[in-house]
């Protein structure tokens, strides 16, 4: 408070900054605990993840490791009954899959609802928001039986293909679709240029921002997705992180802490690292859109 | 007439592949779910015998669904509450123009983008009543070790606590959203009648924001009483039976026991549940908005 009266020379403004500061004094006193409780159980996780094994059931505890060790990633990258780095290219593989399929899939949706005529558009479109109503888990008892009877359990198929029936993503992009000025694409169609291509080179560039927000919430819901997989994959092989992660957690409570909290931190840096890059974007989208609700 | 056909039929090739998905994933599987719920369906026989509204009785008569209803309508109350304040709270706080305000709304909502199975994991460990972190701090204060997820009365509470912490991120965005839209004049107009403060808070802020409290407590609602991947990692539905949750219960119905046709009527009726609490709380509160 002093100091910020004496960096400031002339008095009456010395005097607003000093107001301005006590003001904020309240603020902080409450934004800074409720932050550091909010990060708690991340930097927790990463601090098991580093500690010897030995020392994760001792008090009292070393919150911050005391001979912190690679240890617990070794052994976990070794072990081939937990085989995390094919667990960690099926996520990978399966999220991106995902997310260009919704991207393709929607985007052509959501310019055939936002632009182009046809009969039965707005029945169509309203029989899809309908469906929003009906909560997720109705469909994933029928749709894993759809798999079994495809043939397709234990397959990347069935943990790609069924994402493309999002709906969430179709509201998004006609939104945005639709507030595009259609001049743009007027001057385009009068210089004799197909609706695939006014699609492809005026609707998707001007609506990229919707687009890289859709595609950021389908690649993290499709990363952190736990009872899909845990349905119709069954072997150690196929399995993505979050699951390989349950396996982890369910059977070694007290024998493999530091791994299973490598394992949480294997499975959380990609996205936290997703986050850090598009945080403004995400926190954006959320606003306005109110997507990713849990 | 051919020639409107030739001009219009190009326009359905844009919808048609979403479509093609629409009617295999999503409207095929539904109706075929509540197909499924009128039999006695075995994943592995040839013929699933027709039982009628036979799933569904049982289901009325079932003291497990029973229970597995009253723990996740107790979850979600819970959550959904702890979610409202702390949300709403955090949203107060980072609304003000202050040096670091990104920063804090950069915090509180990142536990949002963990996986359930992420935060299930360590909460299990901070949770336990031995060796446990939070146990630990409590220590220091004198208070001795608690079994957060070992005790019946407790595990719930405890559970909701922790996807209050995971999740109040989500909604702090939404009502930031929702009070950064509120005119500063209105603020303005109110300190001339004297009114700063908490009472700005009662008689602008609060009613403005219906709309937006309104929105958040039905769908956490709705998603909360969807819980799974909580039970499912930190206590398995126990101890006992004390933090079985329904979609957990449907779970086992489905993937442990094979009985679909069963897991299907429990799918279909918590359907039923859930459109009902979302008309009833527009009926409750939603007239009263206004703008």
């Amino acid at each position: 408070m002093q100091a910020a009266a004496r960096a400031s020379s002339p008095v009456a403004s010395a005097s607003r900054v000093a107001r301005k500061t006590v003001r904020r004094l309240p603020l902080y006193i409450l934004l800074i605990p409720m932050a550091l409780v909010t990060l708690m159980p991340v930097i927790y996780m990463f601090s098991v993840s580093f500690t010897p094994e030995a020392d994760t059931l001792r008090w009292p505890i070393y919150v911050i490791p005391q001979h912190p060790t690679l240890d617990n990633f070794q052994r976990l990258l070794n072990d081939p009954t937990l085989p995390i780095l094919r667990w960690m290219f099926n996520s990978l593989f399966i999220s991106t899959s995902i997310t260009l399929l919704v991207l393709v899939v929607n985007s052509l949706a959501a310019y055939g609802f936002a632009r182009l005529e046809f009969p039965g558009r707005d029945a169509l479109f309203i029989g899809l928001l309908t469906t929003l109503m009906i909560p997720g888990q109705v469909t994933l008892i029928p749709t894993f039986l759809i798999m079994h009877n495809l043939g397709w359990l234990n397959t990347y198929n069935a943990m790609i293909w069924p994402a493309g029936a999002n709906v969430l993503g179709i509201f998004l992009l006609r939104q945005f679709f639709q507030s595009i000025p259609r001049e743009l694409e007027e001057a385009a169609i009068i210089d004799g240029s197909s609706k695939l291509r006014t699609y492809w080179s005026i609707i998707l560039p001007l609506g990229r921002s919707a687009m890289v927000a859709l595609a950021i919430f389908t690649f993290l819901s499709a990363w952190n997705d736990l009872f899909w997989p845990l349905i119709v994959l069954n072997s150690t092989q196929m399995e993505t992180l979050p699951v390989g992660l349950t396996i982890l957690t369910n059977s070694n409570l007290y024998t493999r802490q530091g791994e299973t909290m490598a394992a949480a931190a294997l499975t959380s840096v990609p996205v936290l690292i997703l986050y850090a890059i598009f945080q403004r974007r995400i926190i954006q989208g959320v606003m306005v859109s109110g997507l990713a609700g849990r | 007439m051919k020639q409107r056909w030739r001009k219009v039929l190009p326009n359905y090739l844009f919808v048609l592949p979403y479509l093609c998905f629409y009617v295999l994933f999503r409207l095929g599987p539904d109706l075929f779910g509540f197909f499924v719920s009128f039999h006695q369906w075995e994943v592995l026989g040839d013929t699933q015998s027709f039982i009628g509204l036979g799933n569904y009785l049982a289901l009325l008569h079932d003291s497990l669904w029973w229970l597995a209803l009253r723990n996740t309508a107790l979850f979600a109350v819970l959550t959904v509450a702890g979610n409202l304040v702390v949300g709403l709270g955090a949203a107060l706080l980072v609304k003000q123009n202050i040096p670091g305000q990104q920063f804090f709304r950069v915090v509180f909502y990142a536990p949002v983008v963990l996986s359930v199975a992420v935060m299930a994991a360590v909460l299990q460990k901070m949770l336990d009543s031995q060796y446990g972190l939070l146990n630990y701090f409590l220590a220091w204060i004198g208070i001795p070790g608690i079994g957060w997820l070992a005790n019946p009365n407790l595990v719930i509470p405890s559970l909701s606590a922790g996807t209050v912490w995971w999740n109040f991120g989500f909604p702090m965005l939404i009502f930031l959203s929702g009070l950064l839209n509120i005119p500063d004049h209105l603020y303005e107009a109110a300190r001339i009648d004297g009114a700063d403060g908490f009472a700005a808070f009662r008689v602008i802020t609060l009613p403005l924001l219906k709309p937006v409290l309104l929105f958040v407590l039905v769908t956490q609602f709705i998603a909360h009483l969807q819980v799974f991947g909580q039970m499912f990692i930190m206590t398995q539905g126990g101890p006992g039976y004390a933090s079985l949750s329904t979609i957990m219960y449907l779970y086992q119905t489905a993937w442990q026991y094979y009985q679909m046709g069963y897991a299907s009527s429990m799918a279909f009726s918590l359907a039923v549940l859930i459109f009902a609490i979302t008309l009833l709380n527009f009926r409750l509160f939603g007239q009263r908005v206004e703008y």
